[in-house]
């Protein structure tokens, strides 16, 4: 009898699982349309479904449950959080409302900025106060707190966000107020600053701790609600939870800092382009995700992807950047790279083409799909140009008008002097281009050259863009999951433990008192340990590290450097102070002369090492194998500029081994990979496959 | 390379890679700076520009009026500098006020870029300095003079090698030199990452940059007239009025939208005065066309092209173009003021693209002295509240017509002695109307030096409110105080330790009557 994991991950659209067996890396995959009244349905028929898939072959008992889902992103964007109190320093309750003072669109007086989570009718102030030094200047009076009592309790609300001045430097007062409100009222949902984003800048900070109070109390229904369908399914296993950060922790310490699992859908995609990455020997990869709407990339190197301390939810107007809410939260860095299938082409006021960021979205939908769109998109070029067929689109269940996307095309053609032909590949181009062009100034920014990475595709869109991309990019190699629709649950289950605990301080790196330093963050690292043991870790083999967040003294923002936990002491100012200097000089260019170094932030994180996994597709065990193309039709291809006829192979009969020679196409249900230039293309034992692309 | 080979895709291509480029230029300049005036104010630009000085592209996040006033400077060293005598490695810095933004602390850096032995473009950064020594920003200064250092046009580096003589000057002679100098090195990252990819580009790309220029400039010039001529042709004026020394300062605003053109004439408006207020003519056509893009043209990337058809006209020896030696420290003041005048012109042909004046212009405060014996300097912005619309009613504290973000609380406090006591909206500060007027802010702070502190401030429309516009009611007016009486922030002063300043910024104007 062998043991599965179980990942699930709800999406907008679907809610994918994939069950793994421990011992032989056997996957099954299902599938079912999210249930958005009441998430955890679907969360139950899919591992209904599962189960009944897994008994079909095996026997088996579930070990783990690892579960993401896009709930507290939705909560932000749509609004449906709990009403949330905020406990602020007296003199300071706007904060909310302040802001940076900024406007993040220069020339656009119509800007919209989103509205504050709490109200100013529920926010409520306390006289005190301690100085930047970290010093109590300003004690807290028992009868305020009675009187804070009285207006939480008149406001309704079910949450409450303290977030108190300096708080990052000394949280006593915040954790009197937390201790104060769980004795008086145990119901009530409690989030400091100091223990959800302990980080300089108050608004940054407030915002943050606001929207983790505001999901709070939905967040922790939901888990425990889950927890019940477990049992129901008679699944005795623990329930843990994907994080931003890519690590997962138990369900009570996700339920106690929701707002650090706001991105783990994307998290676990880009773990997932990892895990495919180092079972090809790759651990510099570029995770390249493509939908409908946009297009992201995450980068990791040397296995470790890339993380941020900055995020911002739910962006209120076109998807600008700043017209979010500013959240302080580790996340798996994913920037915006560009449009996704659904974006519009369009000649602007310049009589340029341009092409997004507004989207067809799926109603209408592309020109081809036939339901009411007349704007080119993305997906109407790429079946202009043979990169889709329109008889067989998803997996044939989908028939698409190639008239009506050659009207559109034309449409745009005549505006702009140019041919249906001309204004496709004009796209596809522009497209490619501009998300070659963001992943460029993205590595570059790190310091790092494109042609050290392995592209990794995801998403429906992705395969089809990804060769070309690569190319501009000056990779050589591009790799393709199987199983790339449920890719978010691959990363789940390749996904190691992780916590993350910081401790702020400046010092400076020639005067630190090593011994202090090293007690404080033994503490933190004891409480880790504590939360790992929750979420099954085995403690003996976790790997401890710290991220130095260090900058010269007088700067503002930090370079992160990365240490093990065990080297550090007194001996080893003198080589931070270096790995420093060369991280500053490669990304910035040149030192700073007479600069003084100094940290601002220790940031522990413990975490499993990442174990690479070979899934392997239950269902495409007894495929009969057929490495010869299933039809033919003409491509275009941007070396030659022309259509060329090559072969179409249905990726579920290419079996580990074979070998093809590109221009082609491979064609399974959720993608198309398109490699419409000379390229050596092969499936893995993995069952994923790697273009080489000839030099 | 004919403009006719760069199609409408190629040359789309092209510009958002130039605009990303800049962007990633302006990130390093954040990442690397060492006063928060850059990194959390955004007091700064950054520029691609041609090899004739011409505006490619510049960065996203940047403050309105450097965008005109980076090209020109750059045509102003290249007139001091003839082109062959440039070398590979050079670097260029003014800070002259007629020549770069307007006023002394804004250091601008130019660097010429070669590809295959020839120039081929220049990057261009300015970024507010921490301090350029002199007495402390104040509009109550009377000559230039007394603003601190003034850097003509000077090789701040030979091919590569620094003119030691030029950062010694400049250290000796301003208040933080850690900050200053951090800032200038920041700047010289920026500038040298702008072109290390431009480089890139080129290797990569075959791109003749001038036609690049000539084609997007020309198509955004045409955009621009296509969008004038939508207008009904028409003479609109606008006056508006703010504190002064005895007399308001007076932007008296003439539009006069004719076919495909623009002219704006200041022509009525105050008389220069020997106070810092003064508006040199770069930063009055700045912030004229800044405002007619608003209105305009805001979706269009930003190029000088779009400017061509904009003619802008103040009398010499006017607060809009004061002869030499005229200080202009706090110049914002009155140029500020520019773009709600000129919306206050267009209200009359089409109210439902313009806002009513906001609580600007924008306030500062400067505090300098030591403690502990430590020398300090810092300087932190306040907005007031945003003019209401036809259909929106306006952000309380936000930045406009410029763009300078506030300074965390908890980081002010790490930068000068000082505790800030409150800081919190001015409810019901905005004005009354169909749509309201936002509201101001209120900050209080205390001075925790052991010595006596050296204050000045930006601080206007303590007495004259921005009006409101189409009816709409004015703002309430902005309050300085000194340990709760009332104090005038116009001279340099010097306070205790323990005084207790309270500022209070104006509301913004409403719109449309009740």
């Amino acid at each position: 009898m062998g043991s599965i994991r179980i990942a699930v991950d709800i999406g907008g659209t679907f809610t994918d699982g994939i069950a793994s067996e421990q011992e032989t890396n056997l996957i099954w995959v299902a599938k079912s349309l999210t249930t958005p009244d009441d998430p955890g349905e679907a969360v139950s028929i899919v591992i209904d479904q599962l189960l009944n898939q897994v008994a079909q072959q095996s026997s088996t008992t579930v070990e783990e449950v690892v579960h993401g889902t896009t709930l507290v992103t939705n909560a932000l964007i749509e609004r449906k959080g709990s009403p949330t109190a905020a406990i602020l320093t007296k003199g300071f309750k706007d904060v909310f409302d302040i802001r940076r003072e900024l406007r993040y669109d220069l020339y656009d007086l119509t800007f919209r900025l989103p509205p504050p989570l709490i109200p100013e009718e529920r926010r409520f102030d306390i006289t005190e106060r301690i100085s930047v030094e970290g010093e109590i200047l300003h004690e807290i009076d028992d009868g305020e707190l009675d009187r804070l009592l009285e207006c939480i309790d008149a406001s309704g609300a079910a949450s409450v966000a303290v977030c108190l001045l300096h708080s990052y430097r000394n949280d006593t007062h915040e954790r009197q107020i937390g201790a104060f409100l769980k004795r008086e009222r145990p119901d009530l949902m409690i989030s400091l600053s100091s223990a959800v984003a302990r980080e300089m800048r108050e608004y940054e900070r407030a915002s943050t701790t606001a929207a983790n109070a505001y999901v709070k109390p939905l967040v922790s229904t939901y888990l425990s609600e889950l927890e019940r369908r477990l049992d129901d399914l008679k699944i005795g296993a623990p329930l843990r939870i994907m994080l931003s950060s890519g690590g997962f922790t138990s369900s009570q310490a996700a339920a106690e800092t929701p707002i650090a699992l706001l991105e783990s859908g994307p998290a676990g995609g880009v773990i997932s382009a990892l895990n495919t990455g180092l079972a090809a020997g790759e651990d510099n990869i570029l995770a390249f995700d493509m939908g409908g709407t946009t297009a992201k990339a995450g980068l990791v190197q040397n296995g470790k992807p890339s993380t941020t301390r900055t995020f911002e939810a739910g962006r209120v107007h076109r998807f600008k950047k700043g017209s979010g809410l500013p959240l302080l939260i580790t996340s798996i860095e994913l920037i915006e790279i560009g449009a996704g299938g659904g974006s519009l082409a369009s000649v602007s006021n310049l009589g340029l083409l341009n092409v997004g960021p507004e989207s067809a979205g799926s109603v209408p939908g592309p020109v081809c799909y036939g339901l009411g769109g007349t704007q080119a998109t993305v997906t109407d070029a790429d079946l202009w140009l043979g990169y889709l067929d329109a008889e067989h689109f998803l997996g044939g269940t989908m028939r698409l008008d190639l008239d009506a996307t050659g009207r559109a095309l034309e449409d745009i053609g005549t505006r702009l002097g140019l041919t249906a032909n001309d204004v496709a590949f004009g796209i596809h181009n522009i497209v490619n281009e501009n998300m070659a062009g963001a992943a460029r100034i993205h590595i570059a920014e790190k310091g790092h050259d494109p042609r050290d990475f392995t592209l990794v595709a995801t998403g429906g869109a992705g395969p089809v863009h990804a060769v070309e991309i690569a190319r501009k990019l000056g990779i050589r190699r591009v790799l393709c999951a199987s199983a790339a629709g449920a890719g978010s649950c691959l990363g789940f289950l390749a996904a190691p433990v992780r916590i993350d605990r910081t401790l702020t301080q400046t010092d400076a790196i020639e005067s630190l008192d090593w011994d202090g330093l090293i007690a404080d963050l033994q503490k933190l690292a004891h409480d880790a340990r504590t939360e790992l043991q929750g979420a099954g870790a085995n403690i003996d083999t976790v790997n401890y590290e710290v991220d130095v967040e260090m900058r010269y003294r007088g700067q503002g923002n930090t370079v992160s450097v990365s240490v093990p936990f065990g080297s550090l002491g007194s001996g080893f100012a003198q080589p931070l102070i270096t790995q420093f200097e060369v991280e500053y000089e490669k990304l910035f260019g040149q030192k700073v002369p007479d600069g003084t170094p100094e940290a601002i932030a220790w940031r522990l994180v413990v975490h499993e090492h990442l174990v690479e996994r070979r899934f392997v597709r239950a269902d495409r065990q007894n495929v009969d194998a057929d490495d010869s193309p299933v039809r033919r039709r003409k491509l275009y291809q941007p070396i030659l500029k022309d259509f060329v006829e090559c072969g179409v192979y249905e990726r579920a009969r290419l079996l580990p081994g074979v070998h093809l020679q590109a221009p082609l196409v491979i064609e399974e249900a959720e993608s198309t990979l398109v490699v419409p230039v000379p390229a050596s293309v092969s499936v893995r034992d993995d069952y994923s496959i790697l273009v080489e692309l000839s030099s | 390379m004919t403009s006719s080979t760069l199609d409408p895709i190629s040359l789309e291509i092209l510009w958002t890679r130039m605009i990303s480029m800049v962007d990633e230029a302006a990130t390093t300049l954040v990442r690397t700076s060492f006063s928060h005036i850059v990194r959390e104010c955004h007091d700064y630009a950054v520029v691609l520009l041609d090899a004739e000085g011409r505006l490619l592209a510049q960065s996203t996040q940047s403050i309105p009026s450097f965008i005109c006033t980076l090209p020109a400077t750059a045509r102003h060293i290249l007139a001091k500098f003839p082109r062959q005598t440039m070398k590979d490695g050079d670097v260029f810095i003014t800070n002259d006020p007629w020549m770069g933004t307007g006023h002394l602390p804004d250091i601008n850096i130019i660097v010429p870029i070669f590809h295959k032995g020839e120039l081929v473009a220049f990057s261009g950064t300015v970024a507010h300095s921490p301090d350029i020594g002199g007495r402390i920003r104040s509009p109550g200064i009377r000559e230039l003079y007394e603003e601190g250092l003034r850097i003509p046009p000077l090789r701040l580096m030979h091919a590569g090698e620094r003119d030691q003589a030029v950062f010694e000057i400049l250290e000796a002679n301003v208040r933080i030199s850690k900050q200053v100098l951090g800032d200038l090195f920041a700047q010289l990252s920026a500038n040298k990452m702008l072109e290390k990819r431009l480089r890139e580009l080129l290797a990569t790309v075959d791109v003749d940059l001038a036609s690049f220029g000539y084609e997007i400039q020309s198509r955004a010039e045409q955009a621009m007239r296509a969008d004038i001529a939508a207008l009904p042709d028409g003479v609109h004026s606008y006056k508006m009025e703010v504190d002064g020394f005895g007399d308001p300062v007076v932007v008296n605003c003439r539009v006069e939208i004719s076919g495909d053109t623009i002219t704006v004439d200041y022509t009525g408006s105050s008389e220069q005065l020997a106070r810092a207020i003064n508006v040199v003519p770069t930063y009055t056509f700045a912030y004229t066309c800044y405002a007619l893009k608003c209105i305009l043209s805001p979706s269009v990337p930003n190029n000088e092209g779009s400017f061509r058809p904009i003619t802008v006209k103040a009398p010499e020896g006017s607060i809009l173009n004061p002869r030499f030696p005229a200080p202009v420290g706090a110049r914002a003041m009155t140029g500020h003021l520019l773009p709600p005048a000129v919306f206050g012109a267009l209200s009359a042909t089409i109210p439902d693209r313009v806002q009513a004046p906001p609580g600007s212009p924008l306030w500062s405060c400067h505090l300098t002295g030591t403690n502990h014996g430590e020398p300090f300097a810092c300087l932190f912005f306040l907005n007031g509240g945003q003019g209401a619309s036809a259909t929106a009613d306006g952000y309380p504290a936000i930045s406009f017509p410029s763009n300078l973000g506030n300074t965390p609380i908890e980081v002010l406090e790490t930068q000068a002695p000082v505790r800030v006591l409150r800081r919190e909206i001015r409810r019901g500060t905005g004005g009354a109307g169909a749509s309201r007027g936002g509201d101001g802010q209120v900050l209080e702070l205390q001075i925790l030096a052991d010595a006596p502190v050296t204050v000045s401030f930006m601080a206007n429309r303590l007495a004259m409110p921005a009006e409101g516009l189409d009816g709409g009611e004015p703002g309430a007016p902005g309050q300085v105080l000194l340990n709760g009486e009332v104090f005038d922030p116009r001279e340099i002063s010097l306070i205790q330790p323990g005084d207790c300043l309270t500022l209070a910024t104006p509301g913004g104007g409403g719109f449309g009557a009740c």
